[in-house]
């Protein structure tokens, strides 16, 4: 971490949704598959609940205004009525609850007595219902990083959500496919923000997770959110980072924004301003002749025009404390999650097209000076209304820096609004489920299963096989350390060649056009048993799986159908031979120097039929004979 | 012990212990460590050896007092209670809409009792989660009782047809009356009995989801049902459900033809053999069928008695003869058999309804196919049933048929004109046309 990181004191809590590899999704008895059509279709409106403590939830608010309709697609190969909510949930999926405990006990934490099943109101359309379910398994527990421990605050099982197809002004379009798939949320301490280290402990909690071998693979199937806060700063949550190469970028983002919002505080108590001051007004007919190509857009489709102006943001709006981060930038977020396009604000009235003149008719008409800012928020307007108290909302948290909020990752590494942060006001008990107690057979058959340490299993694999640390890392992320164990110690070959065949190989040709499907470890191990038999040399693999591949071979006619059976040491003097006398002139004039052309010349002749430390053998000899003749 | 609802055994005993009531925020020491979180009631059905607290990020876990080493109240805190908003302020001019209500998944929450959905919400909570009501209509919200559907008696029929007419009189244009989903069928038919001629829209309202949840389908029932009770033009007993999965379109079903033919899906209700009465959409009636009786009719006439003492029984292959003796002595005075096919019943089962009848008894036939109509002209049995005094009901629903018996038996002087009323139609309960392609 560098100095000035620290000094700023971020702090980054990461929590880590994971799919858990179990053959039916949470409550229902639906495959986990993920459906290409969606035959069928209802539209829905969520609308916020009551929880048991009386109060509603304002994220839940927040979205209900929008009111926005939702419409599922659904197809019955990968879901049912549970995910329609037509049906009652079915009882918690036994492996789903037994993946979830592992993963708890794998990362240290302590078990609950018994699991209560909470609904989470979430009523941005993405559940059917209108909440998540969600329970915690199990509460603390640790993390090893570098030698740093990272506390986990808590483990929780949980159902995805739909997932969101298209969105416009009106209504939200999702797939419900993806409803109900049993998810691992591991929920960890805050740590000091070092970007990379972020990314490090949530690379660790990934490889931990995987170690049970109970979760999914493939993209998609892991998931980070960070909860992002300046010392003693309010926390800002941001959703939805899908890849760990982006977590870095996110938390400097982030870090930058927070620390460009403070500055923008200052800046304001520095002008001895404890509270902002706004007022909205309609100015359509101030606007009618307006030069603003956005106002008038709106105007012409009917829309209205508010103005609101906000006292001592003149002036602030458009400063720039860090590159790109802006006040108005921050409320034209606000406005965009609430499907509203058009605010423009005084610092870029002339960017905008609106002239000096008009800007002077708008000032005058609402009795602001230069000191003050204008927001004009042009839209439909029902839309307008809506929005206009939540701009306010917002400008007036200028004052104290960073608002609580939950914002979006985006592909690029920034952060976007989505909504007010959400209380504990959300859950209430998911009644259709009977609570679960964990018994002591379950917890003893847990405690059997804790699998080894990630980081001892790597050392392990370097250690025992002889092989680097990248390599080991790789075999342990494949998930076929197993297979790769057992071929290791059966067969006559350099673990390290066993590694690279079932684990870089695969990647490579599947990157050229062979078919994953024909790169599957039985095909894998019986090329490497070739090898190791005298069949074939190593160097013909690639070519043999090609071929099986792309020609439908099993790996022994693959081998005949190329030639490849392994070549005599006769048979590779005689090519060794032929390349030395056709290139004899540059041999004279390199001499050792010319081995790599002609040991890539023979390997090019015997079209890999041949041990490469053969040739190599071979080929140093002849070379040593005829520069020693040179030498003479 | 009240404010420790639903704990017993070693918890209960432990939580007295601590001093610690519902709400309290506690600290407890388990095996492992400190757990901090907000106390919250057990269960009636959960067992005693488990404390609930709820964390402060909103999860509730349960940890078991057997590792629980102590407790220590933090803070006092305030009891889970539910506080409904202050209704918005409708503008006048619009309709006068009494909703009267009776339980139900429509008006419910949760119970910490045993932890399931029950009717809890009062109907001014609703219309306060309900704002868009204030723009359909002045609604008047009053909690006639509160019972599961289920433990609905023909005593509650006659109250709720009671309270209607009253409300007539009162001058309101429509009355709403929300109730559970089990035996809303049953419910509307014994309305359109006792209410017939009704002069406004009676609308019964439910919901298969319950109005804890955000997705419940309960606002958008209750929304179209005060729509049609105000504005419609016409009058009469119907449900209002949704016509499919969607939220966008609410099924009207006359009283007399309704039946819940699904557990949980939304659009569970079905108007039997007959087309919809009405569609309700987001911006009033997308469809009106003909032939309803018109707002205002002079003909009301109300009747609001029932005779419980009526059974109805399912035929089924097997079935004891005792079955039906032991309705003649329960003092049963009507019988609604629901027959297989066009309205068969077994040798044995027609021989003990001859006595039935003979013993003063009114009996009925009706069919289990649901769809079509009984005949028992067709085949001996039939007219074995026939000539033992039994009463075919045309294509009458079952549950149509019990009600109406109630219904007739508690209005009609002599067995004479009781058989006269059963099998005359009086609010379509029976069609004369049946045609392809009707529902069922």
């Amino acid at each position: 971490m560098t100095g000035k990181q620290a000094a700023d004191g971020v702090r980054v809590g990461l929590e880590v949704h994971q799919q858990l590899a179990a053959p039916t999704k949470l409550f229902c008895a639906c495959p986990t598959t993920k459906s290409e059509e969606f035959p069928y279709h209802f539209e829905r409106n969520l609308r916020p609940a009551q929880s048991e403590l009386g109060g509603i939830d304002p994220a839940a608010i927040f979205e209900f205004s929008k009111a926005k309709s939702n419409m599922y697609f659904w197809n019955p190969e990968s879901s049912c009525l549970v995910e329609a909510d037509e049906e009652p949930p079915h009882p918690l999926s036994d492996s789903g609850l037994d993946s979830a405990l592992l993963a708890a006990k794998t990362l240290g934490s302590n078990i609950v007595d018994e699991v209560h099943v909470m609904r989470k109101i979430v009523i941005d359309g993405s559940n059917t219902s209108g909440f998540q379910r969600t329970a915690v398994v199990g509460l603390g527990g640790s993390l090893k990083v570098d030698g740093t421990l990272v506390g986990v605050q808590s483990v929780t099982l949980e159902e995805d959500a739909a997932r969101i197809l298209g969105e416009d002004e009106s209504s939200r379009r999702f797939a419900l496919d993806r409803l109900g798939v049993a998810l691992v949320e591991v929920a960890l301490d805050p740590v000091a923000g070092d970007p990379e280290f972020v990314a490090k402990v949530a690379l660790h909690l990934g490889r931990a997770l995987r170690s049970t071998g109970r979760v999914a693979r493939g993209l998609g199937t892991i998931r980070q959110d960070l909860n992002v806060s300046l010392m003693g700063g309010r926390v800002v949550e941001v959703k939805g980072v899908q890849k760990l190469n982006l977590l870095p970028k996110v938390v400097d983002y982030e870090r930058k924004r927070q620390l460009g919002l403070i500055r923008i505080a200052e800046k304001l108590s520095g002008k001895g301003l404890r509270q902002i001051k706004c007022k909205a007004r309609d100015v359509t007919g101030v606007m009618g002749g307006t030069a603003s190509k956005v106002a008038r857009r709106e105007l012409v489709d009917g829309g209205k025009v508010v103005a609101v102006v906000a006292t001592g943001l003149g002036g602030l709006m458009g400063w720039e404390p860090y590159d790109d981060i802006r006040l108005g930038k921050e409320v034209a977020e606000v406005a965009r999650a609430n499907s509203l396009g058009g605010i423009i604000h005084s610092d870029e009235f002339r960017r905008q097209g609106l002239s000096e003149a008009e800007e002077a008719k708008l000032r005058a008409e609402l009795q602001s000076g230069v000191d003050d800012a204008i927001i004009l928020v042009a839209g439909r307007p029902s839309v307008v209304d809506r929005c206009v108290p939540l701009l306010i909302a917002r400008l007036k948290e200028a004052v104290s820096g960073v608002p609580a909020e939950t914002r979006a990752a985006t592909e690029s590494g920034e952060t976007r609004y989505l909504r007010p942060r959400p209380g504990s006001q959300r859950m209430y008990p998911e009644t259709d489920i009977p609570n679960i107690a964990i018994t002591e057979g379950l917890r003893a058959d847990l405690a059997e299963h804790i699998p080894e340490d990630w980081q001892v299993k790597v050392a392990r694999l370097q250690r025992e096989y002889s092989l680097s640390e990248d390599l080991a890392v790789k075999v342990y992320d494949s998930d076929i350390s197993a297979e790769f164990e057992r071929l290791s110690r059966e067969l006559n070959l350099e673990p390290s060649v066993v590694a690279s065949v079932l684990v870089d190989l695969p990647s490579r040709l599947t990157r050229e056009g062979v078919p994953e499907s024909a790169l599957g470890l039985p095909v894998l191990s019986e090329v490497l048993r070739a090898v190791d038999s005298g069949r074939t040399a190593k160097e013909a693999v690639p070519d043999i799986l090609k071929a099986a591949g792309s020609r439908g071979l099993s790996v022994s006619e693959a081998i005949s159908a190329l030639g490849v059976q392994l070549a005599g040491e006769s048979q590779v003097r005689g090519v060794v031979d032929s390349v030395v006398h056709k290139h004899r002139p540059i041999i004279e004039e390199k001499g050792d120097a010319a081995f790599s052309l002609l040991m890539g010349e023979v390997m090019k002749e015997l079209r890999g039929k041949a041990d490469g430390a053969v040739v190599s053998r071979i080929l140093r000899e002849r070379l040593a004979e005829l520069t020693g003749k040179k030498g003479n | 012990m009240e404010d420790l609802a639903g704990y017993k055994g070693s918890s209960l005993s432990f939580l007295k212990k601590a001093g610690a009531s519902i709400g309290d925020v506690l600290e407890v020491e388990t095996s492992w460590g400190v757990v901090s979180g907000t106390l919250v009631p057990r269960y009636l059905y959960g067992d005693g050896d488990h404390v609930v607290l709820k964390l402060r990020s909103g999860y509730n876990v349960g940890l078991d007092v057997s590792v629980l080493r102590s407790a220590r109240v933090l803070a006092k805190g305030q009891k889970p209670s539910f506080s409904a908003s202050s209704p918005p302020k409708p503008s006048k001019g619009l309709p006068r809409v009494l909703i009267i209500g009776t339980g139900g998944t429509i008006a419910s929450r949760i119970d910490y009792r045993t932890g399931a959905v029950h009717p809890a919400v009062s109907s001014a909570d609703l219309h306060s989660l309900v704002p868009e009501l204030s723009g359909v209509a002045r609604v008047q919200p009053e909690i006639l009782f509160n019972v599961f559907s289920e433990n609905m008696r023909p005593s509650h029929w006659t109250k709720i047809a009671q309270r209607v007419r009253k409300a007539i009189g009162e001058g309101f244009d429509g009355v709403v009356i929300t109730h559970g989903t089990d035996t809303l069928g049953y419910t509307a038919a014994a309305l359109s009995f006792a209410l017939v001629g009704v002069p406004v829209p009676v609308i019964l309202v439910a919901a298969q989801r319950s109005s804890d949840r955000p997705s419940s389908d309960g606002p958008i029932n209750l929304i179209a049902g005060v729509s049609v009770a105000g504005t419609a033009g016409f009058a009469g007993v119907y449900v209002a459900m949704h016509l499919g999965e969607s939220d966008d379109k609410v099924a009207l079903h006359g009283g007399t033809r309704v039946r819940k033919n699904h557990t949980s899906r939304r659009d569970a209700f079905v108007s039997v053999g007959v087309p919809l009465a009405a569609v309700w959409g987001k911006s009033g009636a997308e469809y009106v069928s003909d032939g309803l009786p018109m707002r205002g009719g002079s003909s009301f006439a109300p009747k609001t008695r029932f005779e419980e003492k009526v059974v109805l029984m399912k035929f089924y292959p097997s079935m004891p003869a005792g079955l039906i003796k032991a309705a003649r002595k329960i003092g049963a005075k009507a019988l609604v058999i629901e027959g297989t096919g066009l309205g068969h019943v077994s040798k044995e089962i027609v021989r003990e309804l001859e006595l039935f009848v003979n013993g003063g008894g009114l009996a009925c036939m009706t069919s289990q196919c649901i769809g079509g109509r009984v005949d028992l002209s067709v085949y001996d049995t039939g007219r074995d049933l026939l000539h033992a005094g039994v009463l075919p009901l045309e294509d009458m629903l079952s549950e149509t048929a019990l009600v109406k018996a109630m219904w007739v038996l508690g209005n009609s002087r002599s067995l004479g004109k009781a058989k006269e009323m059963m099998v005359a139609n009086i609010v379509g309960e029976t069609t004369s046309r049946s045609f392809p392609g009707t529902p069922l």
